[in-house]
């Protein structure tokens, strides 16, 4: 087991690893910038060293320097948390050359899952379905227009090289589907060069459904049930909950299984999640493979009753899964909310500041998240998710009764958050029924 | 840590009960695990910001830091995989001797050493090979060779390399560094600057393509011969690059030397060299020139290499003058000087391709009221060259409103002579309120500069083609436009002074500026009945980005046309044609 562990992030997530490893008994180092000198996750480890400047690039995203830190304090091994190095093979690599244990998968995996084509070609190999597509980039309109019929319309026009929507389309029938796959791939070529496109199924409002999974290096992959994440806003999760209300066992387990597929598939070692959207009619496709711990990975703690990140460092250290699929037994309902210094009222622009009076909520099955505490000043320079407020209760409804009034007692003087606007969320009444989809905040809270 | 003031137990307080399982684990003691260490060379340091990096990023990223992107000075090797077709170096000159003609103790002994610690027979590397295909004579100076400093051997490899391109026709790429003339070589070495110079002026004569690259550094004799000899001169971000060197210089002059001082884009600014180009980018960059000047040029004729004919037919059959908008004189006054019109930058870049920007009038200052460049028609080289306006007054301070200084004149003067060199066609974008006035135009010879473009331009032996875009202000504007045709936007304007300028003379009173300009025949369709201008560029809309795709592209059809007229004409004729349009006048 690890004497001592370096955790290379900041925020909550660097105070929850923090936390787990003082209860395993591991000593621990937090490493902040020059803007987190006060950060809660600084003054609870039991060391704490300045890697640079407030930038990320300069601090949390420079390798070299947390490499070196590592080194400096002797850690034997680095827990990256989410975002910043987390999904980054380059790091793991260097960390593995350094003889320092990366808390996470291979880089040789994180390449292969980061790679959306090679993912889904494993994935689609090992049986797990995908949203069907083109195999092969296309390049001419009669092609093109061709596999958008054999795979039925709606289709999305995606460029080879494209990203964050530029050389991205949809296209509803064959009258529309030459005017946009032109444009997207004019738009491809100006913007990338490349005028290699893919057409895929365009999956309409579906449900975004992730399952946890969790693997040793002896070939055991536990699933911890899903999550059902649909609630977002540009793609940024705002509720997450499990299980999903509208699962029903069969499904369910079906899905899991696959969940545990496309891990052996991929010879996944540490926690991962396995995405999945799901539409109208209960199919279900895999579309990515997340790497890392993610935000959201209370909510499966708390219906599962296992600590992900204990977990993780178990099977960073060489040691098999503390449990098996047999021992889980997933009860009752969990919500979380991320709470964000953002204005809802202003496009959710960030609004960083200093934080007067703070009140935690508490009580039985109440967990918060945070990072903040009286007096503490947000930095402008990262994430706005401030807290994770999670709760857990017997039924959906009771978790829903149980988050409202937690929001209630949350407290967070001299900054604006999104409170408000996740108490609109869990007062409406398809949200409440289950009903909803990825679309739901646009179509919902559109009148903003 | 002020708040919690170190109030956390730390973790050894927390009792762990007996039996945890990292005792066990340790206790069985098998494989340790290695300490945490850093791999000998895993990262090295930085020598520009000191930052530790990645030694695999410095390769990713063409040999420079990943951090403060300060280049590396790199190997021969890595120099010619970086920009050549791979495999395709094949190098001449190895057969040349070494000498010493001071026998100048421990020469040869130093010469042996540093050949056995670079495994290079000598400071450049010269050869031929292709870039995307495209041949070219190729060498790359090397710092590691007693600091790329140029001696007998230097020199000969270079000249006898330039002289085998002259001769078979090919164009020249030299990568240069180093720090000047080889001492150890004495007076011989000087005499090396001289040869190259003059190996390099036949092979221009020959109507060669020539680019010097300059890397970090170039100084001493290599800058003052064959390293600013190029038709165009590139640069690397950064690079020192001067004939004294700084330190040489400091001590001299007593004085502590600015920042910046003799960099690349020092000379830039300074109007020395043409441009920066990246390293990740040189390839392209080359690969795009050397298209550009392609060497199968026969004679003087301009050419009927491109296939302009059916355009050429299709705009002449349409009706050439349509109707246009009827505008007051002084409307058109107005919208000639809008901020929101279209400006030259804004017409080279929706006309033309792969425009490749160039700088400096190589003496003074590169004159930001100018902007001049190579690009394509359709395929077709040409010389763009236009006066630029600015939109915001930031921009509007670097190019100076429009209004072009002498040194401004003197780069679009090169820039045609270097068009004329290649047999490349010229257009010109005229734009502007009148030539720049104050102190330093006066002093550096305003009125000769201009005199100088009219002269000069009259007997270009290439086809010139000026479009008067917004204001045509006087002399300043006939600066780029003594051209076979002259064409103009319907809302341009060109005069031989503005309105305000010619009311304040003869009336005495600017005010009457609206006044004057209905009677001084300023606009297209005036100048157009005078015989001043052969087309009006219609404007549906005054030209603004919005329809500016639109009119480029009727511009760009008309320019085709021309073009395809002027196919078959000698440089002779096209230079006659020109003389005769003006002399009538």
């Amino acid at each position: 087991m690890f004497q001592k562990i370096l955790i290379a992030n900041r925020g909550e997530i660097a105070v929850r690893i923090i936390r787990a490893c003082r209860e395993l008994g591991i000593r621990t180092v937090a490493v902040y910038s020059e803007a987190d000198r006060e950060a809660l996750h600084a003054q609870l480890a039991d060391e704490a060293i300045c890697i640079g400047p407030a930038p990320a690039a300069d601090s949390y995203l420079d390798m070299e320097r947390i490499i070196s830190a590592c080194i400096a304090v002797k850690a034997d091994a680095i827990h990256p948390g989410f975002g910043f190095l987390s999904e980054n093979s380059k790091f793991a690599r260097m960390c593995r050359k350094c003889h320092i244990t990366f808390i996470g998968p291979s880089p040789e995996i994180i390449d292969r899952m980061g790679n959306k084509s090679e993912a889904r070609n494993t994935m689609s190999k090992a049986g797990v379905p995908v949203v069907p597509g083109t195999k092969e980039p296309v390049k001419d309109v009669q092609t093109a227009r061709h596999f958008a019929r054999e795979i039925g319309y709606p289709v999305m026009i995606k460029a080879s090289s494209g990203g964050g929507g530029k050389g991205m389309r949809i296209a509803e029938s064959d009258l529309d589907f030459a005017e946009n796959f032109q444009m997207a791939q004019m738009e491809s070529m100006r913007g990338f060069g490349d005028d290699t496109m893919y057409i895929e199924k365009y999956v309409k409002d579906p449900k975004h459904i992730e399952f946890q999974i969790i693997a040793d290096k002896f070939g055991n992959v536990v699933q911890l049930g899903e999550r059902d994440c649909s609630i977002q806003r540009n793609h940024q999760k705002v509720i997450e909950e499990s299980p999903c209300a509208i699962l029903n066992e069969k499904l369910r387990k079906e899905m899991g299984e696959t969940a545990v597929r496309a891990a052996k598939a991929a010879h996944y070692e540490n926690a991962g999640t396995i995405e999945f959207l799901l539409d109208k009619d209960r199919n279900y496709y895999f579309i990515e493979m997340n790497t890392r711990i993610q935000v959201e990975h209370p909510v499966t703690e708390m219906v599962s009753g296992v600590d992900l990140i204990k977990e993780q460092i178990y099977v960073a250290a060489g040691m098999p899964l503390s449990v098996t699929q047999e021992d889980i037994r997933l009860n009752g309902h969990a919500i979380e909310c991320r709470i964000n210094a953002e204005n809802p009222e202003k496009n959710f622009m960030p609004c960083p500041g200093t934080i007067g009076q703070v009140h935690l909520p508490g009580g039985f099955g109440v967990r918060v998240d945070t990072a903040v505490y009286s007096g503490y000043e947000i930095p402008p320079y990262y994430d706005s998710m401030i807290a994770k407020v999670i709760v857990h209760d017997r039924t959906r409804a009771g978790a829903i009764h149980k988050m409202r009034s937690t929001l209630g007692e949350l407290i967070l003087e001299g900054i604006t958050t999104n409170v408000d606007f996740q108490y609109e969320i869990l007062n409406n009444r398809d949200f409440c029924a289950g009903d909803f989809d990825t679309s739901f905040i646009e179509k919902n809270m559109g009148s903003r | 840590m002020a708040i919690f003031k170190s109030m956390f137990k730390k973790t050894s307080y927390i009792n762990l009960d007996s039996g945890s399982e990292s005792e066990e684990k340790d206790g069985t003691g098998t494989k340790q695990p290695k300490e945490p260490s850093v791999p000998e060379g895993l990262w090295v340091k930085c020598p520009k910001c000191g930052k530790m990096i990645y030694r695999d990023d410095i390769r990713e990223n063409f040999y420079a830091c990943p951090k403060c992107g300060g280049y590396f000075r790199i190997k021969t090797r890595t120099r010619i995989r970086l920009v050549l077709d791979k495999g395709s170096f094949e190098e001449w000159g190895t057969d040349i001797p070494d000498k010493n003609p001071l026998d100048f103790p421990q020469y040869e002994e130093k010469l042996e050493n540093t050949r056995e610690k670079t495994g290079l027979r000598e400071a450049i590397t010269i050869g031929k090979g292709s870039i995307c295909g495209q041949e070219t004579v190729f060498g790359v100076c090397d710092a590691r060779f007693l600091m790329g400093s140029m001696g007998y051997a230097v020199g000969e490899r270079i000249t006898q390399a330039v002289e085998r391109a002259t001769k078979e026709r090919l164009p020249v790429i030299l990568f240069c560094c180093s720090g000047g003339a080889r001492m150890q070589e004495g007076i011989v070495s000087l005499m090396q600057m001289a040869k190259t110079s003059a190996a390099l002026k036949r092979h221009s004569e020959a109507g060669f393509l020539y680019v010097p690259v300059l890397t970090d550094p170039t100084t001493g004799g290599v800058t003052a011969s064959f390293a600013m000899l190029g038709d165009i001169i590139l640069a690397e971000p950064g690079a020192l690059i001067g004939f004294a060197g700084p330190r040489v210089i400091s001590q001299t002059i007593g004085e502590k030397l600015p920042e910046g001082f003799q960099r690349a884009e020092f000379l830039v600014e300074k109007g020395i060299i043409d441009g920066i180009v990246e390293r990740k980018n040189l390839r392209n960059t080359l690969s795009a020139l050397l298209a550009m000047h392609k060497t199968e040029v026969s004679g003087m004729e301009f050419d009927r290499m491109y296939d302009f004919e059916d355009t050429a037919r299709s705009v002449q059959a349409e009706q050439k003058d349509r109707e246009v908008t009827k505008r007051s004189a002084w409307e058109r006054v107005k919208l000639s000087r809008s901020q929101s019109r279209c400006t030259a930058r804004d017409y080279i870049e929706a006309v033309f391709d792969d425009f490749l920007e160039l700088h400096g009038d190589r003496a003074f200052r590169d004159d930001g009221a100018i902007v001049g460049g190579v690009a394509t028609l359709d395929g077709m080289p040409v010389t763009v060259i236009g006066q630029q306006k600015g939109r915001s007054t930031k921009e509007n301070i670097s190019c100076n409103f429009g209004m072009v200084s002498p040194e401004g004149y003197r780069k679009a003067l090169r820039l045609m002579k270097q068009a004329e060199k290649f047999h490349r066609p010229i257009v010109c974008f005229v734009d502007t309120p009148g030539a720049a006035c104050g102190i330093g135009a006066e002093e550096r010879g305003q009125g000769e500069a201009i005199a100088r473009n009219l002269y000069e331009m009259s007997d270009l032996k290439v086809p010139v083609l000026s479009i008067v875009i917004g204001e045509g202000g006087s002399g300043g504007a006939l600066g780029l436009a003594v051209a076979n045709e002259v064409w103009m936007m319907e809302n341009a304007t060109y005069s031989i002074l503005s309105p305000e300028g010619f009311a304040s003379i003869l009336w005495k009173d600017g005010k009457r500026a609206k006044e004057a300009s209905g009677i001084m025949k300023i606009t297209a369709e005036d100048l157009k009945e005078l015989g001043v201008i052969e087309w009006i560029v219609p404007e549906k809309e005054p030209a603004e980005s919005k329809n500016l795709k639109e009119i480029a592209e009727n511009m760009k059809l008309h320019m085709k046309d021309f073009f395809y007229r002027q196919a078959g004409k000698t440089g002779e004729e096209l230079a006659l044609e020109r003389y005769g349009r003006f002399r009538v006048m």
